[in-house]
């Protein structure tokens, strides 16, 4: 469905993405892992125009994206929703007037036919009774929540989720693992997951992609990550600081 | 930067047309009418009217010392005030207060994704954030600078009545104030005040990094909003100068 060839990135003299190369297979969960700072949230966004490659081609379906005009990239953010690390929900919007933003701007619905449906959206994640909220007066996996709300309305088949978990407490983190497993489970949504948490990843993900040194250094399932004889993958998986792995700034 | 500078000022002008032409957020631009306007209210009549208070007391000194007749000094001051100082002071008082703002909460948007987001719901960013402080800029430059030039010649008559004991109907005299000083200070009321929300839109959505981004966002913001108004009142003085102050408008 998703297909990242040879990407390239640098900011400034600094590079981050060496040459990318990952499949995303429609319906699936994949789990993008690496260090801070290795490209993970990068590579997301190069989908969806917020960046645009040096280098290297991505492509959606059978059509090269990272060409596009920011007109024509509407369409590919209407197909892929994108769940930002920190919610973004609008501060001076209610979660219901959030919610239905993409409604009334990509789907051109009238306001009270948008927040109508919205509404739909705040059930499916358990938020009808918080609708009239504002964000600032919820906690961070309401808000959480809200942002993945935000994201299906216009039934996306491929959701972007850049750290869904951080910050999270362990019964809201996993309560958000359901929600992604659900999504591909029952509506078929492709789910490509930029994360840390290992019980996350281990949990939900039909495959897990390891960028390590700006590439996508081993990619499988969570089985042959495993099992993987890798160095460099078991000092990940096993969260040890000692070993061939290099961290910037350690 | 250039390009940012570009793109920001091309698509502020279409969205400002779109605007006018019908798709409307009338509870954008009043929000910031009031932000801009409503909340600069006080700090502009303080500004001006202690400015006013200085100049009129440092002219009429100095007058009084060469000359000994003020009775041209509240005329004069008036004139100034219309086509310079007015537009000039009360665009340097936005720059400082409406453009930090600006840059401020632009740039917290930015480095907290919240720009991005916007984009992925098809919100364009500069329609939403920069359109609606634009048009309000332009009305309530000019609204805060009618405001500013009357706390300035009030506290200026009250400052030579009390300390050079000018009558205030020789000093409210408007008789020097010409056509092309009023239209010179609209002119210029106009230019600060579509510059301001422009340079300091640019310098937020320019903002890199984290908290310490969004702070050097709002220091150069303020520093060019400032400039840019200094560098426009030198070539609209100018401008003015050759047109409508010429032949005596």
């Amino acid at each position: 469905m998703i297909s990242f060839r040879k990407l390239e990135k640098a900011f400034g003299d600094k590079p981050v993405l060496r040459g990318v190369d990952l499949e995303v297979r429609r319906g699936e969960v994949l789990f993008i892992i690496g260090t801070s700072g290795v490209g993970k949230s990068v590579t997301i966004k190069h989908l969806v125009g917020l960046l645009r490659p040096d280098a290297g081609e991505i492509w959606l379906d059978g059509r090269r994206v990272d060409q596009l005009d920011e007109r024509a990239l509407q369409e590919v953010r209407k197909r892929c929703a994108m769940v930002f690390q920190h919610a973004t929900l609008f501060d001076s919007m209610t979660l219901l007037e959030n919610v239905a933003l993409p409604l009334r701007k990509h789907g051109r619905l009238p306001e009270r036919a948008a927040e109508k449906e919205a509404m739909l959206f705040l059930d499916k994640v358990h938020l009808r009774e918080f609708a009239h909220a504002y964000p600032a007066e919820l906690g961070d996996g309401t808000r959480k929540r809200a942002a993945i709300a935000r994201a299906l309305t216009l039934a996306p088949e491929c959701v972007l989720f850049d750290e869904p978990t951080t910050g999270l407490d362990p019964v809201s983190a996993r309560r958000i693992d359901k929600l992604i497993r659900e999504l591909s489970d029952t509506l078929g949504v492709t789910s490509v997951v930029v994360s840390h948490d290992l019980t996350s990843i281990f949990g939900i993900a039909d495959r897990i992609a390891l960028l390590y040194q700006g590439v996508a250094h081993a990619v499988g399932t969570p089985a042959e990550i495993r099992a993987s004889t890798d160095p460099i993958v078991q000092q990940f998986i096993q969260g040890r600081s000692d070993g061939p792995m290099e961290t910037p700034g350690f | 930067m250039i390009a940012l500078s570009v793109d920001v000022i091309t698509k502020t002008f279409y969205g400002t047309l779109r605007w006018l032409w019908g798709r409307r957020t009338p509870g954008a631009v009043l929000s910031q009418l009031y932000q801009i306007g409503n909340r600069s209210l006080l700090f502009v009549c303080v500004t001006l009217g202690f400015l006013g208070m200085v100049l009129v007391f440092q002219t009429c000194l100095q007058v009084n010392r060469i000359t000994g007749d003020l009775s041209q000094v509240g005329a004069e001051f008036i004139k100034i005030l219309v086509h310079e100082f007015g537009p000039t002071l009360t665009a340097m008082m936005l720059a400082t207060r409406v453009g930090a703002g600006i840059a401020a909460e632009i740039g917290s948007m930015v480095v907290t994704e919240q720009i991005d987001a916007l984009r992925m719901n098809g919100v364009e960013p500069v329609d939403y954030l920069i359109v609606p402080r634009f048009l309000a800029s332009l009305v309530m430059t000019g609204a805060l600078t009618v405001i500013g030039v009357g706390a300035a010649i009030g506290m200026g008559a009250l400052t030579a009545y009390f300390s050079f004991h000018l009558n205030p109907v020789v000093f409210l005299d408007v008789s020097h104030v010409r056509v092309g000083d009023l239209a010179t200070g609209v002119m210029k009321c106009a230019a600060y005040g579509a510059a301001v929300p422009v340079v300091a839109g640019i310098c937020g959505l320019a903002a890199r990094g984290g908290s310490e981004g969004v702070g050097t966002a709002t220091t150069r913001a303020v520093i060019s909003a400032s400039f840019v108004v200094i560098l426009l009142d030198f070539f609209l003085s100018g401008l003015a100068l050759f047109t409508f102050q010429r032949g005596g408008l």
